[in-house]
């Protein structure tokens, strides 16, 4: 599999009054052609900081990123011009926003909307356009597109308004599609439908997806691999059974045992104790080590470095290392383990 | 299950809006349901579908369009001098949604807490007034030197916290919660789904939670009600609405939430719910009806003797 996207020690920080938030630090990953990569982590870890990273959107007034590279196509992101960029932005690497409410203008029609991108980066005539425009308002799902075409964004329902946003991103079959927190706006039953949607359209355009969520339910439906995100850093990267059926990281155990499937029956839910890092002062060591009950004196001085699992996983805990004591996993994550004993070797 | 108490009933409940107008909606379209002491009931649905209007209109922020309210055998709605309403709002609360913007910004989070035990004249002393203050941010998992703060210094999981303490604040038998982890992350909804769990168990209280989120519902509840498009379409025991769901709807729902299994999501099959399937004929009555003891479906006739097979 070639890789099509690779990010390398990527570290970014904002400058903020109160000092420096090194928001992403030293984040590795890359996307596989044709795959979708889920990105999964709570709020602040980094996860939406990462990828506007990849399509530099984010404000130069106060981020700066300070080290690493982002390899697209052999060119490195970070260095290309604004004007090499705007021409990847959009065209090679699209984007599809959390809220399609807010990110659609609500002063033009969705068909005008849709004709921007295919106008700038493929020089159709209007005229051509329309008729492509018309033609991805079908393929996303649409119904009576011609007249859908000119009208505005309030008169769509929220699932129609991300129908509309992914046509968009769309537009001039991107190789890269990032979709940040696409379905969290909305409700379960539309949420299927426009994973559905994705899920066929990737087959249809051969696109390669960078999904990011919070949602585990959404992240077993649509992911090839996943990226769990703590703190900055990608803490644990494998393919989707890897990290559903045999999570080696503490924070991956707690992140899966405190979603609930529909079997739960237990008193109590586990909950992941304490509050995220501040990344103004980033912790020395490992920086789950502060709400993790596995946590040995090691992690609270040095940084472990990611440990191979398997050719395909890979995780940032001691106590993968090999002097390290074995320690048994929270029930819900043993159970998972019993579900699948394919991995159990370990 | 007929020897519990009831503590709330619904009679035939019915919220329009733009009445008389042409842009007339019919949030809630006539919904009967009982809620019993001391059980938790989860209220289901898509966004629009009225579940929140339900939850505003029980406890008196809307006016009902018709129909009752039953709190203890006492109608909610209707004429009510101030003492009444007073008594009234000291045992029912709510938790908000967005612990973002249910807060007011400009109070500290002691005066945000103690609302409601200064209208209600709960404490004495200045004193007596803080030491409740600080019993309550206890009782919800923050500590004593947080009441002097404002909402803002707090991450939204605490601010859910605060708003959990306001509502404990005088001391009411009964919640309502209406989405109130949907704004927060998935480590944090554990962490105030426990609290509340735990409150329930100490006091003894009562919840109507509202949600969206299907798996936490039905962890959280002890019977669930689905609501489509102003009706209540099935009422059940958790378990029983998420093993045998009987209405089209529930189990449309049900087949959209995706579960953190990959090998179950790979085949998964989605039901799709079209209200014209019913096929209703005008001389048929659809109403709820128990298909089994405790399970409740809103069907005609015809559909009723399929559902009880």
């Amino acid at each position: 599999m070639s890789k099509i996207l690779e990010v390398n020690n990527l570290n970014i920080s904002f400058h903020t009054f109160a000092g420096e938030v090194k928001a992403i630090r030293g984040a590795n990953f890359h996307l596989n052609k044709g795959e979708t990569l889920a990105i999964v982590g709570e709020s602040g870890s980094g996860k939406s900081v990462t990828t506007k990273a990849i399509m530099r959107l984010l404000p130069e007034t106060n981020s700066e990123i300070k080290e690493g590279e982002i390899l697209f196509d052999g060119k490195d992101l970070t260095k290309l011009s604004d004007k090499q960029m705007q021409s990847i932005r959009g065209k090679e690497i699209s984007m599809i926003f959390q809220d399609p409410m807010t990110s659609l203008n609500p002063t033009m029609t969705v068909g005008k909307q849709i004709m921007e991108p295919i106008i700038k980066h493929q020089n159709m005539s209007k005229s051509a356009a329309k008729q492509r425009a018309i033609e991805l308002l079908k393929l996303v799902g649409i119904p009576m597109a011609e007249e859908r075409f000119k009208q505005y964004p309030h008169q769509f329902s929220g699932g129609m308004r991300q129908r509309v946003v992914i046509a968009i991103a769309l537009a001039c079959n991107p190789k890269v599609l990032i979709a940040d927190e696409p379905t969290t706006a909305l409700d379960v039953t539309i949420q299927a439908q426009i994973l559905e949607l994705m899920k066929d359209l990737q087959k249809k355009i051969d696109t390669s997806i960078i999904f990011i969520t919070h949602d585990l339910g959404v992240v077993a439906n649509v992911a090839d691999r996943v990226a769990v995100m703590y703190g900055g850093k990608i803490i644990e990267i494998g393919t989707v059974d890897e990290i559903f059926y045999n999570p080696q990281h503490p924070y991956t155990w707690g992140l899966i045992s405190s979603m609930p499937d529909l079997d739960t029956a237990e008193d109590e839910l586990y909950a992941i104790p304490g509050s995220p890092p501040d990344l103004l002062n980033p912790p020395k060591g490992d920086a789950f080590a502060p709400r993790n009950e596995y946590a040995m004196k090691i992690d609270l001085e040095q940084e472990p470095p990611m440990f191979k699992v398997s050719d395909t996983h890979y995780a940032a805990t001691w106590l993968l290392h090999p002097d390290a004591p074995k320690v048994e996993p929270p029930a819900a994550v043993m159970k998972r383990k019993e579900m699948y004993p394919g991995y159990n070797n370990k | 299950m007929e020897t519990r108490k009831k503590l709330l009933e619904i009679k035939n409940l019915k919220q329009y809006f733009n009445v008389g107008k042409p842009n007339e909606v019919r949030a809630v379209d006539g919904i009967s349901f009982d809620i019993y002491e001391g059980e938790t009931l989860g209220l289901v649905g898509e966004s629009g579908c009225g579940k929140s209007t339900t939850g505003r209109t029980i406890i008196r922020l809307y006016d009902a369009t018709d129909g009752e309210v039953l709190y203890d055998g006492v109608n909610v709605h209707g004429k009510k001098s101030k003492e009444e309403l007073k008594a009234f709002n000291h045992k029912m609360q709510m938790i908000f949604q967005d612990p973002y913007a249910s807060l007011n910004p400009r109070m500290k989070v002691s005066d945000v807490i103690a609302e409601g035990i200064d209208i209600h004249g709960l404490a004495k002393t200045k004193e007596d007034r803080m030491n409740k203050v600080y019993e309550l941010l206890e009782t919800v998992g923050l500590n004593k030197e947080h009441a002097n703060r404002y909402p803002h210094e707090f991450s939204g999981g605490q601010r859910q916290r605060i708003g959990i303490a306001r509502a404990l604040a005088v001391d009411p038998d009964f919640i309502i919660a209406d989405e109130p982890i949907s704004a927060l992350d998935v480590s944090i909804q554990a962490q105030v789904v426990n609290l509340m769990k735990k409150l329930q168990k100490e006091k003894g209280l009562t919840y109507l939670f509202i949600a969206h989120d299907l798996s936490m519902v039905k962890y959280i509840s002890d019977r669930i009600g689905v609501m489509y498009f102003g009706k209540v379409v099935e009422l059940a025991p958790a378990d029983e609405l998420y093993n045998n769901p009987k209405h089209p709807y529930t189990q449309s729902l049900l087949s959209a939430i995706p579960l953190p299994d990959p090998i179950s999501e790979r085949s998964r099959k989605r039901k799709t719910y079209d209200p014209k399937m019913h096929n209703y004929q005008a001389d048929e009555t659809v109403q709820l009806r128990e298909v089994s003891p405790g399970h409740f479906v809103l069907c005609s006739e015809k559909e009723f003797e399929q559902y009880k097979k």
